[in-house]
């Protein structure tokens, strides 16, 4: 009847965790019920520069569930930040409730935890706080000028040695701060087990990273800090650290000893996990008349929080896509009260990217030519530009080549500013992007029953990009074992240890994981079936087939050993099998890189300034697919993430309070549905041969990069106005 | 949020003898229940209005009446609406989401508060919040701020796109009072300028209740259009928005109607461009003289210049539209 | 580098002055603003709540400031409907009250009574997922799945509601719902399949 039952209903198309997913069944971090748990709100500061002169929390105490409060005045010990020495060098950053100091508006101040979110949320508004204020700048735009330019990376050429180039393009490009804004707020389950050990059910993007800088601040070993993020509601990059809050319910927990919750509030969303940071960029770009780059002075400049630096590396893009003889990069921090920024999606290379494609553009309209054959001509097709590494697969010319094809890019009128629909400007505009495609050490393990079942394990989260499903893909390509037997575990800092999900790294890394432990599997399966036949002895893991049912040898077929039988055998009860994958020699020898070419028709509207994308079409390189549905998602979400930032995107301060303002998500635009175009995505889909065994290159970074620029570039296409500060809002086009 | 009871009514006697000096009515709550998380409102007792004012839209002698509890979605579905005051239909969906507009009612949304970035952020002063404390917007972060009618004490706007609509065809607001007095106010006289008291959104009496919104008959069914313009394609407050609406005979203008929101402290009505519209032919050069008259009156801040050229846009685009049937 | 300004010093002068002035405005406003002064701190009230969700009458005390959304997250376990922004603004608490979509974010628990609320849990028929929850699967109408439930329960009004005559009607009715994995493709997808079928 079973077995029926299964002919009749296929297994589900999807991801593996899909059912979680729609049924509302999969726990988010704030999700877990714990015997005992309370809940805990942050108070940040009002003030944006200053000490904390006093704390009155006689009123927050008289509503009666309040069970305690975490402070600089009373705070359970943190062994990790004992001195001012300890506290640099545990580099965490903002060194929550261990300083008077104020370096930001909103900066957490004081943990309320009472038994009910109602009444923590009530308290927290009850606690008085007197401070002295000192001055403060909170200013990119006035103060980024007064800010020194220092080298970013080796300058190849000489500057000068371009001065008298026939075309040259000197501007200057703005690009207002973004932040990540994943759904679900970042949120963390503190529970103490016991005296030394600790149970996180956190919101991240790798919980080994948590372990890793939690356990030195406590004392503990890292084993001893068990994280659990099954599901994690989306990243984009904040959950690459492990910020104050987190912290903040650690010791919450150990001050009221027991389990405590702290979800953010999305205000604080703003100010407690990252963003894209503020920056200004001089672009000089000169090329011959031909139209081949002579060289680029690529200056950029990014504001960075008082008490961390950050630099968003702007510049580093510009020394990969094409080739300049020459070529000088700069860059400077401007340390502002505020927050600490982070990598936000396509870190530095999507702010870089915006300027160098849109000064790119610009120049192919002074030279007259096709943007696509200025570009055609100069990317770096065969080496890495800097260091001359052979890339070991770079398909962005044919990314171009398709997505001209997809848009219809020969039928325009090149000229801007001349087709309209009344008060509708068309336009078209493209762009490039690209990352380098990275790898990191990774363990996976696989676990097998006597019915041929297998999990496959590893601690990286998936935040949304399918890791799971990539990963069941994998090994149901390599094993043959049907994918309604292959469970996924991810998400877990017990499982084999991964690298945090970022950086468009993912896949590339634990694909190799899960192909190598497929093949200790085999040798192993194999080991065990000699026992019964010899023929197995010995053999290598290529010859090795496994199925559904058995293990058998590639050129004789007709040899099988039946998992049950080979588990009767052997007295088995599971075979584990573990192991680690990492980068190695191939890195000397080559280059690696994923790219994307955008490709987007606008309308504007030259009365009311509306933008509205019509088509938006994205064709990427990102090595061998592993699974296209998820990465054709990632892709065109990727490329939403983009009109976000073209359009619409901009955390705004009021400089006079130093504080946010519109600081929710009726403040802070970005894209509803309404807003992307059903967007065209594509892949060249040839696995790249050296970066891993599976061939897959990283995608979420590439789907983003280039879309501002191609948005832009078709603003002005349409109207002739060249825009080159984001977001451009319809104030903008109607200036 | 503060604690507080809750009581519900069935009936508006009930409701206005509660008078208590921290009793506020809730009906859909999109706004007040926000505004309490959020601590600008801290009432002890809620008023559960819901059952006790009328949820649903009639028409009596040519004049069709919305009952206070009339939740948006039922106003922009309404077959009576929808034939008779497509206008209406219009600028609802033109604002918030489905969500929201199933849920706000028809007086909650005269009578929502401003969306200012200060009013809402406790830290910083508003006259609004706490009167004498200062506009911080003033010389603020403006870019969503007046541009008309405003003073140094409040430069807010109005959020409603509902009451632009309601403006723009002389609607009149019935009210009870706590005397139990019923009484009519214009739509146009029901909300009031910042002056010297912005704390006050309007002219409704200390704990009275909006009972229904009546609007007379109209020629303007025909010819309407509500064109809003915001920083993305749905589900954002208004730059600007413009409400047109012609009565028109063959080319010939023979009445118009024209409101804003995004402008100024209440849905704005501009008078002089209507005046000027009568009795002209349709052309561009009329319709963009038409606003010209508009832009003319506005006094932008710092950061909302551009609302100047936007609107100008926008009263052509709506104008255009309306004679798009 | 650093600028010089005072104000926020002045601003909390001028804050403090400000509660003297407030004999002179109307006592509603006054009751409002007079708390930030007084030291009375009121204590919850808690009520006996009956609500019934996906069919099934939960009896319970509650605060009567749990909204819908704190109930069936904190209290009622049903943690499948989601906190984006808990002020109206991102549509992750989007369920049905009386077969309509709503926020529970806004929504006060107290006053429901008498009213049905479907969730995200409630919408399959036992194993038999919703054919919205099926479109979604196949259609990958998702990422990282935080804004899914409420997607759903959107997108099951949207077709409900007749707006699915073109993808901009589509778009426009699931514009309440905001995904920032940017997933809008599959979610049209997955609408436009439901609607054909």
């Amino acid at each position: 009847m079973r077995y029926f039952e299964q002919q009749h209903q296929p297994p589900r198309e999807g991801r593996v965790e899909a059912l979680d997913k729609v049924t509302g069944k999969g726990k988010y971090a704030a999700e877990y019920k714990l015997d005992g748990m309370c809940y805990a709100v942050l108070i940040g500061s009002t003030i944006a520069s200053g000490k904390i002169k006093n704390m009155d929390l006689t009123k927050a105490k008289q509503v009666k569930s309040v069970i305690g409060f975490v402070s600089h005045l009373q705070k359970p010990e943190v062994p990790g930040f004992a001195s001012e020495a300890m506290i640099k060098a545990s580099r965490f950053g903002l060194p929550i409730f261990h300083t008077d100091t104020i370096y930001f508006k909103g900066q957490p101040i004081i943990l309320v935890i009472a038994e009910t979110l109602e009444d923590a949320t009530y308290a927290a508004s009850l606690v008085e706080v007197e401070y002295e204020t000192a001055p403060f700048n909170v200013d990119f735009e006035s103060s980024y000028g007064a800010v020194p330019m220092k080298e970013a990376g080796k300058e190849r050429g000489k500057l000068d040695a371009w001065s008298d180039a026939a075309v040259v393009v000197q501007e200057e490009y703005n690009i207002k701060p973004e932040v990540h804004h994943p759904m679900e707020m970042h949120a963390t389950i503190a529970q103490w087990t016991s005296e030394d050990h600790l149970m996180l059910y956190d919101k991240t993007q790798g919980v080994n990273n948590v372990q890793q800088v939690i356990a030195p601040l406590f004392n503990l070993k890292k084993e001893h800090i068990e994280v659990m993020s099954e599901f994690v509601g989306g990243g984009f990059g904040s959950g690459l650290r492990v910020w104050p809050h987190v912290l903040a319910a650690i010791m919450g927990a150990k001050q009221v000893k027991r389990p405590v919750k702290l979800m953010l509030t999305r205000p604080q969303m703003f100010i407690g996990t990252g963003y894209r940071p503020a920056s200004w960029q001089r672009i000089k770009l000169g090329a011959d008349l031909s139209g081949k780059f002579l060289g680029i002075h690529h200056q950029a400049k990014n504001e960075t929080s008082l008490y961390e630096r950050f630099s968003d590396q702007i510049t580093r893009v510009t020394r990969l896509i094409y080739n300049f003889d020459h070529l000088k990069t700069e860059d400077a921090l401007v340390p502002l009260n505020i927050n600490a920024a982070t990598w936000m999606r396509g870190p530095g290379d999507c702010t870089g990217d915006f300027a160098i494609e849109c000064a790119i553009d610009e120049l192919s309209y002074k030279l007259k030519m096709d943007p696509l054959d200025v570009r055609s001509k100069n990317i770096a097709a065969t080496h890495h530009p800097d260091n001359k590494l052979p890339w070991s697969s770079n398909y962005l010319l044919d990314c171009m080549t398709e997505g001209a094809k997809r848009i219809g890019w020969k039928n325009r009128n090149a000229a801007p500013n001349a087709m309209r629909e009344g008060d509708w400007h068309v336009g078209y505009g493209m762009s490039v992007g690209m990352w380098n495609a990275g790898r990191n050490k990774t363990s996976a393990a696989i676990k097998m029953m006597s019915n041929g079942q297998i999990i496959v394990q590893t601690a990286m989260t998936d935040i949304g990009t399918g890791t799971g499903t990539g990963m069941k893909n994998i090994a149901h390509e390599l094993t043959g074992i049907p994918r309604n037997k292959i469970t996924i575990e991810l998400g877990n800092s017990n499982l084999p240890p991964a690298p945090s999900q970022g950086g468009s790294t993912g896949m590339s890394s634990v694909s190799g994981a899960v192909v190598d432990a497929v093949n200790l599997l085999k040798l192993k399966l194999a080991e065990y079936a000699a026992v019964t036949n010899l023929k197995f002895k010995d053999a290598p893991e290529e010859s090795i087939v496994l199925s559904e049912t058995g293990i058998s040898l590639a050129h004789e077929p007709t040899v099988k050993v039946s998992y049950s039988d080979l588990w009767k055998t052997n007295k088995l009860d599971t075979v584990v099998v573990e192991a680690t994958s990492a980068p190695g020699e191939e890195r000397k020898k080559y280059a690696f890189c994923s790219s994307a070419a955008h490709f987007c028709q606008v309308r504007v509207n030259i009365k009311t300034g509306k933008v509205k994308i019509d088509k938006l079409i994205c064709v990427a390189d990102g090595g061998k697919i592993v699974n296209e549905k998820a990465a054709a998602n990632q892709m065109s979400g990727a490329a939403v993430g983009g009109i976000g930032m073209a359009l619409m995107e901009e955390r705004r301060f009021d400089h006079r309070f130093g504080g946010l303002i519109g600081d929710d998500l009726a403040g802070y635009h970005f894209p509803v549905n309404a807003d992307a175009p059903i967007i065209d995505v594509s892949f060249i889909g040839k696995p790249d041969p050296h970066i891993n065994p599976t061939g897959a290159k990283g995608l979420g970074e590439v789907g983003i990069i280039g879309t501002a620029a191609a948005i832009a570039n078709a603003i002005y296409h349409a109207t002739g106005k060249r825009l080159r500060d984001l977001p451009i809002t319809a104030d903008q086009i109607l200036s | 949020m503060k604690p507080f009871e809750l009581i519900k009514v069935t009936n508006t006697k009930t409701a206005l003898s509660h008078k208590k000096e921290q009793v506020q009515y809730i009906a859909g709550g999109t706004n007040l229940v926000d505004l309490m998380k959020k601590n600008i409102h801290l009432p002890d007792t809620l008023l559960d209005i819901n059952d006790a004012l009328i949820r649903h839209i009639d028409k009596k002698d040519n004049r069709i009446f919305i009952g206070a509890m009339v939740r948006n979605t039922e106003i922009a579905t309404d077959k009576t609406v929808l034939k008779e005051l497509p206008l209406l239909s219009k600028a609802v969906l033109a604002g918030a989401s489905p969500q929201i507009r199933n849920m706000a009612s028809t007086g909650g949304n005269i009578l929502q508060r401003t969306r200012c970035p200060y009013f809402y952020d406790i830290t910083t002063s508003c006259n609004k919040r706490i009167p004498g404390s200062g506009c911080s917007a003033y010389e603020g972060e403006n870019r969503m701020s007046a541009v008309i009618g405003y003073s140094k004490d409040c430069v807010a706007v109005h959020p409603s796109d509902l009451c632009v609509a309601f403006v723009a065809l002389d609607a009149q607001v019935h009210v009870i009072d706590t005397d139990h007095k019923k009484s009519i106010i214009p739509f146009q006289d029901f909300h009031r300028l910042p002056g010297n008291d912005p704390h006050l959104d309007n002219n409704l009496p200390e704990h009275a209740l909006i009972s229904f919104i009546e609007i007379p008959e109209n020629p303007f069914a025909r010819n309407c259009a509500y064109i809003k313009i915001r920083d993305r394609a749905s589900y954002a407050f208004a730059l600007v928005s413009v409400a047109a609406a012609l009565h028109m005979q063959g080319d010939r203008i023979i009445d118009a109607r024209l409101a804003s929101g995004g402008v100024a402290h209440k849905p704005w009505r501009w008078l002089e461009a209507e005046e000027f519209l009568r009795g002209k032919n349709v052309s561009d050069l009329v319709f963009s003289q038409a606003a010209d008259i508009i832009v003319g009156d506005l006094h932008p801040l710092a950061h909302n210049g551009f609302k100047s050229n936007m609107l100008k846009g926008a009263v052509e685009t709506a104008l255009a539209q309306c004679l798009v049937v | 580098m650093k600028k010089n300004t005072n104000f926020s010093r002045r601003f909390f002068l001028k804050t403090t002055g400000a509660f003297t002035l407030l004999a002179s405005i109307p006592a509603v406003l006054k009751a409002t603003y007079i708390q930030v002064k007084e030291f009375i701190v009121p204590s919850k009230r808690i009520v006996p709540l009956t609500v019934s969700v996906n069919k099934k009458a939960y009896q319970l005390d509650s605060d009567t400031r749990t909204t819908l959304l704190d109930l069936l997250r904190e209290n009622l376990d049903l943690t499948g409907t989601k906190k984006g922004c808990d002020h109206g603004q991102c549509g992750a608490c989007t369920v049905h009250v009386d077969g309509e979509r709503v926020l529970s974010c806004l929504t006060l628990s107290a006053m429901l009574v008498g009213k049905e609320v479907t969730t995200i849990e409630g919408i399959a028929d036992g194993d038999h997922l919703h054919p919205m929850q099926e479109a979604f699967i196949s259609c990958d109408g998702f990422q990282c799945g935080y804004c899914t439930p409420g997607q759903i329960m959107s997108a099951i009004a949207c077709v409900k509601e007749g707006h699915t005559h073109s993808v901009e009607d589509i778009k426009e009715y699931m514009s309440g719902n905001l995904c920032r994995c940017g997933a809008y493709n599959g979610i049209v997808e997955s609408i436009q399949k439901v609607a054909a079928s």
